[in-house]
């Protein structure tokens, strides 16, 4: 197969990339446009139209699922929010008395008068079409938002339970509430759309171009989402949540606007959805949609954009056309050998266990879908691979890093810090300072509470007693995210980098909070917005070029497929990259080679000559010699010792911790130039 | 009936369907507290053990309200029925902890849990297929008794239906604290790598934690059948989401916190469906698991294990 492929696409290799897409979505569009011209059947336009409203719902999940990592199992409630705001505002479900306070609703032509059944005139909704689109997705943004904000702080798993419940609950409210919405019968006469005067009646051609024009809209709002600020932030969070949150992202609102925009895609769809068929009833929207619309993005591919369309049109069309023409055929070839059971054989209602199926054979064998989302990069040529190692820093000139460094005023001020974790205490009242422009190390066993200090400090754990104060500012009880953005950067003792996204990806995600773009400029990418993602590419790789030619070749290469020095690399460039005027370094060089962690300390050390201060955590004590200003000693809990590196490492206390009180006059003379793990 | 005797009437029938819950319940606990993995496939298991005790006693010869059976061939026509369907279901567990969860051991994600939702799926599907979208009346082999107390009318269906809970949750109780496979279960629970250093086969626990959940859901389906006197493809979509609250309410991972938030789900059930309005029975519920979960994630009892991220 591979060679059919590529013999197909041998003529079209010389054509660049980006115009292939070019011309690929032009033939598409061309189609997509044609078909209802070469294809005069009503029923398989309708199929198609179907086809394109699961394909818009399934965008709008991809946007929660596969952009998000929130597993929502009960989408299907916002579709319904949508159907019954269009549903109920257009048709004579609710029929209130007329009175003055609807003349100005009239003169808008959202209402009109009619005569009512016992006397006097009564309010006949009329809502358009056009209106109710952008509306209902309003209405149901809202209710993600109002659904998301208890819940979302919840673990993935419990989320998903949770809105499977909200999914169930809304078609129950939308049963029992029989005033609003005629109960389990559904609503009738829901006034089809109109354009320039023309209804668009029960011709399923109107609806089709309705369909493919709002699919290509999600398609693009999808796309510029996913590769500005918003979809990096999105996918940083279903990376690494705690990572995502320590490099400048506020959890809970991005969650929630990813949320909201899913729900708003099915809020319009719903709209679409009720015009189209001229009724809504409860069971349109049940779980079974919501495990359509799943089943949708998992076959065409968690989080591809592509994906969740083609997943879309194949399921529904499988559906609607494969499985009647299968059926048919089979019942002819029953006829044609006199089986009775061939004959009578019908495989439609088989469509939810072949959706089970899917479910089950693409988790197991092919969990990136048809069209994977992450495309593996191609492999560095030879001469990259094995390139003389350049180790950067030379002419480099990283204005907006460190910047002026006022010697004597202290940029942390740690006081009196208290962590409990139960009976344990991890910290005892830990006092330390940073000056502005020194590199700080802190050093002690493990358990010390190192780990737990960086912890505190960048608000991933709150303290029992103490006072952090960052330049003038107090940040204990300050968000992870908020301490980032007052700048204060760090990286972890084991690695936490969002895997699946690119070396670039994961340090344009450390400039988070320097950039501005909101969800509205990111659609629409006014020229500012432009102008500032180029400007981040830049700075990134600007980041990138401190490690020399170890990672600008690598760029565009998924972090997951990284050397392990590499990644520890990939780290300190994202935290770089967040304009931080303190850097926290988790043990950076854990798990490097000698050359390696000697190449890294001269780059810190560059970092500290371009007025950086830094606050390190590391092991190897030669490295800390090189590198430190001031050495902290931490031992359950307690700063032992504070001096220059080669105070603490003549001080006897520190000498105990480490190796134990017999030990110690023993190795007092050998243990400055030893590793210490 | 006066209020007195409405709250008791409403007490035994929670009773029995909070039984029905916590066996339920007992299930999602057991694997979410090895796994953290939420089992969607249980809601489904507990279907098919349904059908599975239909077609036992059909087997025997029974069908609808016309056979009663006392004395001992009614014990053991009930024994046998209890057996097959919870072997029959455990294997079925076991099955799909095998064929579909095993591969995907160890891979981060949502890739478990979507595969157990087309787990479910495929269970639903093929009942629905095979068996047909009607409710089937299912066999009721006890004799009438019944007794009234206060008011309230107690049938023996549902003492039946509490003397079994209790033995069985009193079986995975000591099973799960005093056998050896137990206590490595517990060990596992907490931190499935150590368990394995010190020599637990945790492939077996795992397994057996199927088995036993699954097998508890088919009991749970028996029970419906009694209980209802119908069983049907549905059923396991509410009673699931039900007895997964349930789960939550006593702390997910908690054995004794599943039982009795079984129970309390039941009585919720119950209350709610007499003094509210029973078409809002669902909503009720599941406010209360949002509530629970917003509020005090480790539920009434807290959690046995630790969390494992």
């Amino acid at each position: 197969m591979p060679s059919v492929a590529a013999a197909v696409a041998r003529p079209f290799a010389a054509i660049p990339e980006a115009r292939r897409k070019q011309m690929g979505l032009l033939l598409l569009a061309a189609a997509a446009l044609l078909f209802p011209l070469y294809h005069n059947n009503d029923a398989d336009i309708d199929s198609m139209a179907n086809a394109a409203a699961y394909a818009s719902l399934a965008l709008g999940l991809n946007i929660v699922v596969g952009f998000t990592g929130l597993l929502d199992l009960g989408y299907a409630a916002f579709f319904a929010i949508g159907a019954y705001v269009y549903g109920i505002l257009s048709s004579f479900q609710l029929q209130p008395d007329w009175s003055s306070f609807w003349v100005p609703f009239q003169y808008l032509g959202l209402v009109a008068q009619m005569p009512g059944e016992s006397s006097g005139f009564v309010v006949h909704f009329t809502l358009s079409f056009w209106l109710a689109l952008p509306l209902a997705a309003l209405v149901a943004a809202g209710c993600g938002i109002a659904f998301g904000a208890p819940t979302l702080r919840l673990k993935g798993d419990y989320l998903a339970i949770v809105t499977l419940g909200f999914g169930e609950i809304v078609p129950i409210v939308v049963r029992n509430w029989a005033s609003l919405t005629n109960g389990a019968a559904g609503l009738n006469g829901v006034a089809a759309p109109q354009l320039f005067g023309h209804s668009f009646g029960v011709n399923a051609t109107p609806y089709y171009y309705v369909a493919i024009l709002l699919v290509g809209f999600l398609v693009f709002v999808s796309i510029r989402l996913r590769d500005s600020r918003i979809g990096r932030a999105w996918m940083a969070i279903r990376e690494d949540e705690i990572a995502a949150g320590a490099m400048g992202v506020n959890r809970t609102r991005f969650k929630l606007l990813a949320f909201a925009t899913g729900a708003a895609f099915a809020g319009a769809t719903g709209v679409l959805y009720v015009a189209k068929l001229q009724t809504a009833t409860p069971d349109m929207f049940g779980f079974p949609v919501s495990v359509m619309i799943l089943v949708m993005i998992v076959f065409g591919g968690i989080g591809s954009v592509w994906g969740a369309v083609a997943g879309a049109f194949f399921l529904q069309l499988l559906q609607s056309w494969w499985l009647e023409d299968l059926t048919g055929w089979l019942n002819s070839l029953g006829r044609l050998v006199g089986s009775r059971w061939l004959a009578h054989i019908d495989l439609v209602p088989s469509i939810e266990l072949i959706f089970g199926f899917i479910l089950v054979f693409m988790m197991l064998y092919r969990r990136q879908g048809l069209i994977p989302a992450y495309r593996p990069p191609s492999a560095l040529s030879f001469e990259q691979q094995h390139a003389v190692v350049q180790r950067g820093f030379g002419e480099l000139n990283l204005p907006g890093l460190g910047g002026s460094a006022r010697p004597g005023v202290t940029a942390l001020g740690v006081r009196g810090v208290t962590v409990k974790f139960g009976g344990l205490v991890a910290l005892n009242g830990v006092t330390l300072e940073v000056p502005e422009g020194a590199v700080v190390a802190v050093i002690g066993p493990n358990g010390s509470g190192k780990s737990t200090l960086f912890n505190v400090i960048t608000g991933l754990v709150p303290a029992d007693a103490g006072s952090i104060r960052f330049h003038d500012d107090e940040i204990l009880g300050l968000h992870d995210y908020q301490i980032l953005a007052k700048g204060i950067a760090r990286t972890f003792q084991n690695i936490r980098l969002f895997p699946n996204l690119t070396v670039l990806q994961n340090v344009l995600v450390g400039q988070h909070a320097r950039l501005r773009t909101g969800a509205l400029s990111a659609v629409i990418r006014p020229p500012g917005t432009r102008r500032e993602e180029r400007e981040a590419d830049a700075w990134a790789m600007e980041i990138l070029a401190i490690f020399g030619n170890r990672l600008v070749p690598r760029a565009g290469q998924a972090v997951s497929g990284l050397s392990y020095a590499n990644r520890r690399r990939t780290e300190i460039a994202r935290a770089l990259a967040s304009r931080p005027r303190l850097l926290l370094l988790d043990e950076p060089t854990a798990g490097m080679n000698p050359a390696e962690t000697l190449e890294l300390a001269e780059q810190i050390k560059g970092l500290k000559g371009l007025g950086l201060t830094v606050l390190l955590i590391e092991h190897k004590l030669d490295v800390v010699t090189t590198l430190a200003d001031t050495v902290y000693v931490l031992d359950h809990g307690d700063v032992i010792a504070k001096g220059t590196p080669a105070e603490v490492r003549r001080n006897e206390d520190v000498l105990r911790a480490y190796l134990g009180r017999n030990a110690q006059a023993a190795a007092a003379g050998e243990v400055g130039t030893e590793h210490v793990a | 009936m006066s209020f007195s005797s409405l709250l008791l009437q409403q007490t035994i029938n929670g009773l029995s369907l909070g039984a029905m819950y916590a066996l339920l319940a007992l299930g999602f606990t057991l694997i979410y507290g090895i796994l953290e993995l939420i089992n969607f496939s249980h809601f489904n298991v507990f279907m098919v053990g349904s059908f599975i005790a239909m077609w036992t006693l059909q087997s025997f010869g029974l069908s609808g309200q016309s056979i009663i059976l006392t004395g001992l061939p009614l014990v053991g026509v009930l024994l046998a029925a209890f057996a097959v369907t919870m072997l029959a279901s455990g294997t079925l567990g076991v099955v799909i902890e095998r064929v579909s969860l095993r591969p995907l051991r160890g891979i981060t994600g949502p890739a478990a849990m979507i595969t157990t939702i087309g787990v479910s799926y495929i269970l639903f599907n093929i009942i629905l297929v095979t068996v047909g979208a009607d409710a089937k009346n299912f066999p009721n082999p006890l004799p009438p008794m019944r007794w009234h107390v206060d008011g309230a009318v107690l049938e023996l269906r549902e003492v039946l239906i509490w003397v079994v809970s209790l033995v069985l949750m009193a079986g995975l109780w000591l099973f799960v604290q005093k056998s050896r496979l137990g206590k490595a279960m517990r060990a596992t629970a907490q931190d499935p790598e150590a368990a394995r250093m010190m020599g637990v086969d945790v492939d077996r626990v795992i397994m057996t934690a199927f088995f036993l959940g699954s097998a508890l859901a088919g009991a749970g389906g028996l029970i419906f059948g009694l209980y209802y006197n119908f069983t049907s493809f549905i059923i396991g979509f509410t009673a699931g989401l039900r007895a997964f609250t349930a789960a939550v309410l006593g702390g997910i991972g908690n054995v004794p916190g599943a039982m009795v938030g079984g129970i309390l789900i039941g009585l919720i059930e119950a209350y709610g469906g007499q003094f509210i309005a029973t078409e809002w029975a669902d909503v009720i519920i599941f406010s209360i698991l949002v509530l629970v979960l917003v509020f005090r994630p480790a539920g009434l009892f807290g959690r046995l294990a630790p969390s494992k991220s």
